[in-house]
């Protein structure tokens, strides 16, 4: 391996080549109830995801770009719609878990408010990226009355090649309604 | 290296999107492992303001801008992106994405483009933000007479 930053919770034992950075799911419990004490959104800035592998194979570069509606890419080269979840399973989490870290409620309570997507080198099939990011920012927000009405979670991860060459750079930007 | 002027690159054709396409919702939630219902299952958005129509991913939303910018500029082509959502599109919308050239600029011995992006339904905006495309590929088209024009999901469709 020539990986030496810290060794995700799965990736030890992965031969190399062969990754599976897919982190386990806790999906969003419909029913849970409650909102996050300021302190626990506070302490939320610094926290850091614990990091990992992940390579994106031709069969999922395909039907990714199927989703968009396009024809499959040119090359090898992933399509930038990537930067969206192998960042977040790269750095060995994912959005259920980001979900049930920030709070996240029912259906409809979480909303999407940007990214920021750099694309600092080609990105292609097959080759093992690692992840690394955590969470920049938490504010919160209150109505007139007091009363607790959202809090804006934004988190970065950065992806870098196995020359340690950081090719991508993410910023996501999230609304937890409460 | 000489920035060509505004008026010499050709305009970013819009791409149109006839039909977004719940099956493909679902393929894309798996893909991304992500759990949240309002993407696959339309009991989950049943209330009056969706009709049980599901909600696209807003990835993919912004993907129709890169797919936008990559078929004026070439794959590959883009550096950056940045943007906002502001709303919802939903199982069945039409969609097209449009851009313009605010500015010319190099920067590693790269020729780049900032553009303003957005994606619209009708006059909705659902996506507003920037982005960086290298255009050194363009040099070839730049200073013809391309016209602005309109690349719709039917002919991505036939290249399948």
């Amino acid at each position: 391996m020539r990986y030496r930053l810290g060794v995700p919770r799965f990736a030890e034992s992965i031969p190399d080549g062969h990754v599976n950075a897919v982190a386990t799911q806790d999906p969003v419990d419909p029913d849970r109830v409650g909102i996050p004490s300021d302190e626990e959104i506070a302490a939320l800035v610094g926290y850091r995801f614990p990091g990992g592998l992940r390579k994106v194979e031709r069969w999922e570069n395909w039907l990714l770009t199927d989703c968009t509606q396009r024809q499959p890419m040119s090359g090898k080269q992933l399509h930038p719609v990537v930067l969206f979840h192998v960042p977040i399973q790269a750095a060995s989490t994912s959005i259920g878990e980001i979900f049930s870290l920030c709070g996240g409620g029912p259906a409809g309570s979480v909303t999407l408010l940007g990214y920021e997507w750099e694309y600092l080198a080609v990105m292609s099939e097959d080759v093992v990226y690692r992840g690394d990011g955590g969470v920049v920012a938490a504010t919160r927000f209150r109505g007139s009355d007091g009363r607790v009405t959202h809090d804006d979670i934004f988190f970065v991860i950065e992806l870098s090649d196995p020359e340690e060459t950081t090719v991508a750079r993410v910023t996501t930007r999230w609304r937890f309604l409460r | 290296m000489e920035v060509p002027a505004l008026s010499t690159l050709p305009l970013i054709p819009s791409l149109h999107i006839a039909c977004v396409d719940p099956q493909r919702m679902k393929t894309m939630a798996a893909l991304l492992r992500d759990p949240y219902p309002i993407h696959w299952d339309p009991e989950s958005v049943s209330d009056a303001a969706h009709g049980g129509r599901t909600v696209n991913q807003g990835p993919l939303n912004l993907a129709y801008i890169a797919n936008m910018l990559m078929a004026w500029a070439g794959d590959g082509s883009i550096r950056r992106l940045e943007a906002s959502f502001h709303a919802h599109v939903l199982a069945g919308d039409a969609v097209t994405a449009s851009g313009e050239v605010d500015e010319l600029f190099d920067i590693g011995g790269e020729r780049r483009a900032r553009c303003s992006v957005r994606l619209l339904r009708g006059d909705d905006l659902i996506v507003t933000g920037t982005a960086e495309v290298a255009i050194a590929e363009m040099d070839a088209i730049a200073g013809t007479d391309r016209m602005p024009g309109q690349i719709s999901s039917e002919l991505h469709e036939d290249l399948l």
